[in-house]
């Protein structure tokens, strides 16, 4: 177990269902925790091509006495060791960098934005930014604590979609839930969706892991992702479209994700799988 | 549409590129330096007309407040909506080069213009080089982001930044280069050199273009004899003294603002206030202070010694209130200023003391302390040079320019070994130059060096099954796991069980958790190597095991972090060649 899930602790009853999802996600992705409780509202991430400034609301600042208590009471309720995150390096003196080398990282719907759209709402430009430069994928947990039974990829056959595709076997491999994919046929035949599978040597791998393909073959995202079972996380390849097309017609991620309550996995063009 | 954003995500395909990234980063040069030279003209002439407007009310007794009113509302502005870390730019992009490649937000490239035009425009002691230096950078790296070039072609972008702006700003190509190389890259390579001169020459054109091609401060002639140099030895002393002062205030001031509960804008009020107490008496520490520079340097300024000497004082003191209490800005017009009153006073000392000697001009101790302060203060001698040099128009200057920067420096770093832009990064092990162990050492990290051909073992093995054990394996360690949760417990090594090995009696006797070492030096992936080759060093070890959550993931030896620091090594020359 060397995968690691970054999440920020938000020392309130919201943030207490936003980590024991990502606690659940851990255990059912055979991966650790690492929690950082903020002492400032905001931070930077470094990636490779592009520095993105988090700014978090003033409510991760809550109590900041209790909150490494909280937060270790639900780790271990959970049988997991307490890792506390504390940064090293600071661009300025209220300003730490948080490192991008983890597996996983929990974005809770309402990094980039207010309390008052938690749940549903709009991936937010920080987010975003995050998704497109990370190395790992992005959880976006439900509103409350949900444990998931099953997983659904939607898989537009893009080179995104086609990580998510991965990633989603490989959380099938590690928690042994079924796995489901859902693809919207956009103009296309099953059997082209089918050929970039097998083009990307995930064929064997899918007849082995996965437990079925379901095709939506008309009408927008938005009216088909009832089909999607409540209780599925939800991996979903993002930002596939390029910046014009996405401004244009709206990004599929969000669409999706204000319309499914879901807890989502976000993979970005930059994801490294490790199938 | 598509093949502009292919052009744009991969300029080194286009086939005018291909030969090499030179020309592609001369061009991305040339346009790094006209953007970071006309936000760099953009503050001068904007704090140019705003001082002119607040010296209007001047006479009013409510002027005192000004500067704090700026301040407040320049702190609010940079924390509030720009959401940006204190600081006053020249570190962090020290730090951004040093750290991350040169990384730096799109924010950056104007919040500190706006909130340092806040500060300084309404009377606080501070200046708008570090600022026009941050933004450049920050306006070169997200260039370079645009472009998607690598790290070295984005340091080498940061740099065009900066020195466009510093060029802009002070009309002056050859300080905004040297400042560059010296300061914020710490190398002269091939590679950077060559665009950086060009944006140096793009951003003085915009300057002159859109200003005309002013010096900062109008030439004088002097003419300096044999006692003027001898003289400068002692002025180089002063102002080094001088710049470790002014140091150690900026260094205190904002620990002491801190003691204060109030909000940080309330903060940068009070600091401004007190400046402006400090300017009722002495308008000379007011806002940048070019014009009482140049009436320094024309011999019309006229406060005897003593007042001269106190006001010295009293401009370090307002630029630690400005900035030490939450004001936007920079060190390097205070800098000149306070360089320039201790010339003064120097001078006048000396005149006092030896009035039958012909000293040269007190104009010219006014160019010679301020280079002596820049020098003194950046530890960066050929800055200060060239800076007043060029700024000046004057070459005569030169000899004793050269003494008074070169000791000045050299005492200085005597006193502190890291410059006021350093310091802070070096007490904390973030100063990251190119060629350094620090720097080399940085690019690798535990994982890439993990050696996890080890075989493991448990605590209940026989040690007779170890034996066999043994045979196979081509290593003197053994990591020792627990069997049922896999959690690392312990390492065996060769050398400690030597005795057991040649007695078969004990082969079924023994088991491994009687002779496993449990209290391992372990190392985390997350340690950085400087660290650990420090703990591996006091301890004298050759090799520790890499534990993450509990478990076992490898071995971590010095012989592979050599192999590998030579490789990274030879990478890093290979581009500085």
């Amino acid at each position: 177990m060397d995968a690691k899930l970054f999440h920020i602790f938000r020392n309130t009853p919201l943030g207490r269902e936003t980590l024991l999802q990502s606690l659940y996600f851990c255990k059912q992705a055979d991966a650790t925790p690492v929690v950082y409780i903020p002492r400032h509202t905001k931070f930077l991430m470094y990636f490779e091509n592009d520095v993105v400034q988090v700014d978090l609301d003033t409510s991760y600042l809550t109590a900041p006495g209790s909150a490494e208590n909280h937060a270790a009471e639900l780790l271990s309720d959970n049988g997991m060791d307490p890792d506390f995150f504390q940064p090293k390096n600071f661009t300025a003196s209220t300003l730490p960098d948080i490192p991008t080398h983890f597996d996983f990282m929990c974005c809770p719907r309402s990094i980039s934005d207010l309390s008052s759209k938690i749940g549903l709402g709009y991936i937010g430009p920080r987010v975003r930014r995050i998704v497109n430069e990370a190395h790992f994928p992005v959880l976006l947990t439900s509103g409350v604590f949900k444990p998931w039974k099953r997983i659904a990829v939607l898989f537009g056959g893009s080179a995104n979609a086609l990580n998510a595709l991965k990633l989603g076997l490989r959380l099938r491999r590690t928690s042994g839930m079924p796995l489901v994919v859902y693809t919207l046929l956009e103009g296309k035949s099953e059997e082209d969706y089918r050929s970039i599978v097998r083009q990307a040597h995930l064929e064997d791998d899918f007849e082995r892991h996965g437990d079925g393909w379901h095709f939506f073959e008309d009408g927008p995202i938005e009216e088909n992702l009832y089909d999607i079972p409540h209780d599925a996380l939800t991996v979903v390849g993002a930002f596939g479209h390029g910046l014009i097309k996405d401004m244009v017609f709206g990004s599929m991620v969000e669409k999706i994700q204000s319309v499914l309550p879901n807890n989502l996995l976000v993979v970005g063009p930059k994801y490294t799988s490790l199938v | 549409m598509a093949m502009l954003t292919k052009i744009r995500r991969h300029p080194e395909k286009w086939s005018l590129f291909r030969p090499g990234d030179r020309i592609l980063l001369i061009l991305i040069g040339i346009l790094v330096g006209i953007c970071s030279g006309l936000a760099a003209v953009a503050l001068s002439r904007s704090l140019f007309a705003t001082l002119h407007w607040v010296h209007s009310f001047h006479g009013s007794w409510w002027a005192f407040l000004l500067p704090g009113i700026g301040a407040a509302v320049s702190s609010l502005f940079l924390n509030k909506v720009m959401k940006e870390g204190a600081g006053h730019g020249v570190p962090e992009v020290i730090y951004s080069v040093s750290r991350y490649g040169g990384l730096m937000r799109l924010r950056s490239s104007w919040s500190r213009l706006i909130s340092s035009w806040l500060t300084i425009g309404s009377g606080g002691s501070a200046g708008p080089e570090a600022p026009v230096v941050m933004s450049g950078a920050a306006i070169g790296s997200n260039i370079a982001k645009m472009f998607s070039l690598n790290e070295r072609q984005r340091v080498t972008l940061v740099g065009c930044g900066a020195a466009g702006a510093i060029s802009a700003i002070f009309n002056a190509p050859i300080a905004g280069m040297v400042f560059t190389i010296e300061v914020i890259l710490g190398e002269w390579t091939a590679l950077n050199i060559v665009p950086i001169a060009i944006a140096s020459v793009a951003g003085t054109e915009i300057s002159r273009f859109l200003q005309g091609n002013n010096i900062v401060f109008d030439h004088r002639q002097f003419n300096i004899g044999f006692v003027d140099i001898l003289a400068s030895f002692g002025l180089a002393v002063i102002a080094a003294l001088a710049s470790i002062l002014l140091t150690r205030l900026l260094r205190q001031m904002p620990g002491l603002a801190r003691k204060a509960p109030l909000p940080i804008w309330l903060r940068a009020a009070v600091g401004g206030v007190i400046v402006g107490l400090i300017g009722a008496a002495f308008p000379v520490v007011l806002g940048e202070g070019y014009h009482s520079i140049q009436a320094m340097i024309d011999g019309v300024f006229t406060p005897g010694m003593l007042l001269v000497a106190v006001a010295t004082l009293a401009k370090m003191l307002a630029t630690a209130f400005t900035l030490g209490w939450g004001g936007s800005g920079g060190i390097f017009a205070p800098s000149l200023v306070v360089g320039s009153l201790a010339g003064l006073t120097f001078h006048r000392c000396l005149t006092f003391i030896w009035p039958a000697v012909p000293w040269v001009d007190e104009g010219c101790f006014a160019l010679l302390g301020m280079a002596g302060l820049i020098s003194g203060m950046m530890q960066a001698p050929l800055t200060g040079i060239f800076l007043i040099v060029e700024i000046t128009g004057g070459y005569e200057v030169i000899l004793p320019l050269i003494i008074v920067s070169a000791i000045s420096s050299t005492v200085c770093q005597y006193i502190e070994p890291a410059s006021f832009y350093l310091k802070e990064l070096v007490d904390k092990g973030q100063l990251l130059r190119p060629g350094t162990d620090a720097r080399v050492l940085s690019d690798l990290s535990v994982h890439e060096l993990l050696e996890r051909d080890c075989i493991c073992v448990t605590r209940n093995m026989l040690l007779r099954d170890f034996v066999q054990t043994v045979q196979k394996s081509h290593r003197n360690f053994f990591p020792v796991e627990d069997e049922g949760t896999g959690r690392f417990l312990g390492i065996i090594h060769l050398d400690d069980i030597r005795p057991y090995l040649f007695d078969p009696g004990l082969y079924d006797a023994v088991i491994l958790e009687q002779i496993m070492d449990h209290q391992v030096e372990v190392v985390h992936p997350e340690d950085e190597l400087p660290d650990i080759l420090r703990r591996m060093d006091e301890r004298r070890l050759f090799s520790m095991p890499v534990v993450s959550n509990g478990r076992f993931l490898g071995m971590i030896s010095k012989a592979t972090l050599l192999d590998r620091y030579r490789q990274e090594l030879r990478v890093q020359t290979q581009f500085i060649a």
